[in-house]
């Protein structure tokens, strides 16, 4: 029989407020909002937990909530950043908001990446489209030079359909400058005065080929470039417990408790949204 | 400690305990008996060998409940946990008192623990009702419960015509019950004959040992189609069911609320992601999921099954479906078809 009572309401938002917001796209269909924190305590809450990979639950009230990776390191400020595409009514509304509107936010939501556990390894980043912004976390919190040194080599191959879709362009136009990581920027078909590569990630991938030594990959994408990049980087020699992707599913409490993110007895919200491709093999194919 | 509670006493029992309890008790309402608050001029509804249609989870977790209530001016929020109350739930079957210890591994345990299923769940006693006559879509007995289990109760009941003897399992139970006369050894004798007699008059209706596995492994196959087939996709057999726990959030912009709703896994919607792709586009997937869940899924989680037997899915499926027989024939796929072929 229970007797904790006082446990916090985990379905409450915390305030938050909109810093800075922007577009990603020249379609307008990516918009990036930036939000501090109302409460200092929240925020000194949030930062304990949060680990990149994880996800929140944005909210506004009347709208509803909407699950987003978040898209910035720990280090970069007090802040935190969501790359939004506009889907539904609670995106649309997302991207009606402007610097010093209000907003809700629950999270740190999810595990994250292990970063624990690849210390000392090499990453192969592996994003394309949207998906790419948590990846853009990690990145980010892989190149701060307090934590570059706990991994090896550093890889990031990052596709879109069109360079107009490409994200987090300046920053990432300044990585080609770094001496301490590879940056493959791809995109669908050919446009002029774009002279990175251009193809699927799936190909693009075989092409660059990743050495598999002492290497983790990790792979964030729409479901039909994951399909493909799966197998692509088994047969470079990936064994399936250093692939790691993140999922997505339709959630609602991000808790584990309202049941539809499930795909056999894992909840993509709390026991993932990152998992092994071991992990995923195990599972019931129920994507 | 055991207990005789003659019937004739029981109303003037509730209604003592009242002063302290709200106590909710199964009274008829329209063609159905439910739980309700009960007064001394309620009549009870204790002789009917079935369940409330209405499962008991809905007093820990209404079917709809404003969760918090909002500002949007401001942004300012209100938190609507309810307060624990003293409550007394009497008449709850067995296998319903189990299906709320299942649910409290989802809502009472581990991290994120829900206030709102704690609060109600603190202070309410459940007092159990044994089946001594348990009806044909009863099957307790195959899902790890059974018609006079004690799982979850504080106290359980076996009618023994004029009288109950009541079986105070928890202190705070010891407590409600201990103005009463003690119970005789004949009587307690007189008990045990009944409830095994109860056990034993339901049939074994699918063996669990080894069943998850045999489901795993043809969780790809044609078969869930065919169990799927004649379902209508309507719900009831999980909105009914006690140990389904699935639920929305959704915000009422006209109140300036968040609601949580139950929600079903058998809709289309409930999984339908903003993208338009749908893990479960249809009723054969959504089938899978519901029987899988209870039938494989638990048992990952808690290890446990997370059926109770109850019955309301069968009893109340508007074309027939029975999840017994679903079981068996996905149990049993595996060997008549794959291996016959």
């Amino acid at each position: 029989m229970p007797t904790n009572f006082s446990a916090p309401n985990p379905y409450q938002p915390i305030p938050m407020r909109v810093l800075r917001a922007y577009y990603e796209s020249n379609d307008r269909t990516l918009k990036t909002l930036e939000l501090s924190f109302e409460n200092q305590v929240d925020r000194v809450a949030f930062f304990k937990k949060f680990n990149p990979g994880q996800f929140c639950q944005l909210s506004l009230f009347g709208k509803g909530e909407s699950p987003l990776g978040v898209a910035s390191a720990a280090w970069e400020g007090d802040f935190v950043r969501f790359t939004i595409q506009r889907m539904g009514s609670v995106t649309k509304a997302l991207h009606g908001l402007k610097p010093g509107d209000p907003l809700g936010m629950r999270g740190p939501l999810g595990n994250g990446f292990p970063l624990a556990d690849w210390k000392g390894k090499n990453l192969v980043i592996i994003g394309g489209g949207c998906a790419f912004s948590t990846l853009y976390a990690l990145t980010k919190h892989v190149q701060h030079p307090q934590n570059r040194p706990e991994f090896g080599q550093l890889t990031v191959i990052y596709g879109a359909r069109s360079s107009g879709l490409c994200m987090y362009k300046h920053d990432i136009q300044s990585w080609y400058q770094r001496d301490d990581m590879e940056i493959h920027q791809a995109i669908d078909v050919p446009e002029e005065s774009w002279d990175h590569h251009v193809g699927y990630v799936p190909d693009v991938v075989k092409q660059i080929a990743p050495s598999p030594d002492n290497a983790v990959a990790i792979v964030c994408g729409p479901p039909i470039m994951t399909k493909f990049t799966l197998p692509a980087l088994v047969s470079l020699g990936f064994p399936p417990e250093a692939i790691f992707t993140s999922l997505e599913k339709r959630m609602k409490c991000g808790l584990g408790k309202c049941g539809r993110c499930n795909i056999g007895s894992k909840y993509i919200c709390k026991d993932g949204p990152v998992f092994s491709l071991a992990e995923l093999n195990a599972l019931p194919a129920d994507i | 400690m055991k207990y005789i509670l003659p019937k004739n006493d029981l109303n003037a029992l509730l209604t003592a305990w009242s002063a302290e309890y709200a106590v909710i008790a199964p009274q008829k309402t329209g063609a159905y008996a439910e739980f309700l608050p009960f007064t001394p001029q309620s009549e009870l509804r204790l002789q009917e060998p079935h369940n409330t249609r209405y499962p008991v989870k809905a007093l820990f977790f209404p079917q709809s409940e404003a969760i918090l209530k909002y500002n949007r001016n401001v942004g300012q929020l209100e938190n609507l946990e309810p307060e624990p109350q003293k409550r007394v739930i009497f008449g709850i079957r067995p296998c319903d008192a189990k299906a709320v210890t299942l649910l409290d591994t989802v809502f009472a345990e581990g991290d994120n623990q829900d206030p709102f299923w704690l609060a109600r769940r603190a202070e309410t006693l459940l007092i159990g009702l044994g089946c001594h006559e348990p009806c044909a879509t009863c099957f307790c007995t195959s899902a790890e419960s059974g018609p006079f289990h004690r799982d979850g109760l504080d106290a359980l009941l076996t009618d023994l015509g004029e009288v109950y003897l009541v079986a105070a399992l928890s202190e705070r139970a010891e407590l409600l019950f201990s103005g009463l006369t003690p119970a005789d050894a004949a009587q307690q004798e007189s008990a045990l004959l009944l409830q095994a007699a109860a056990e034993k008059s339901l049939p074994k209706v699918f063996e669990l040992d080894g069943l998850k596995e045999k489901l795993d492994r043809v969780f790809d196959k044609e078969i869930w189609a065919e169990l799927a087939q004649s379902c209508l996709g309507c719900g009831i057999c999980t909105f009914l069911c006690p140990t389904c726990f699935c639920f929305d959030l959704v915000d009422e912009a006209q109140r300036d609320t968040r609601v949580r709703n139950w929600d079903t896994c058998m809709y289309r919607v409930y999984s339908l992601e903003a993208s338009a792709h749908n893990p479960r586009p249809t009723r054969k997937e959504r089938t899978r999921q519901r029987l899988m869940h209870k039938y494989s899924y638990w048992w990952e989680h808690v290890g446990k099954l997370g059926c109770t037997g109850c019955g309301r899915c069968v009893r109340y499926c508007p074309v027939g479906l029975d999840i017994r027989a679903m079981i068996r024939k996905a149990g049993a796929y595996e060997s008549e078809v794959l291996h016959a072929n």
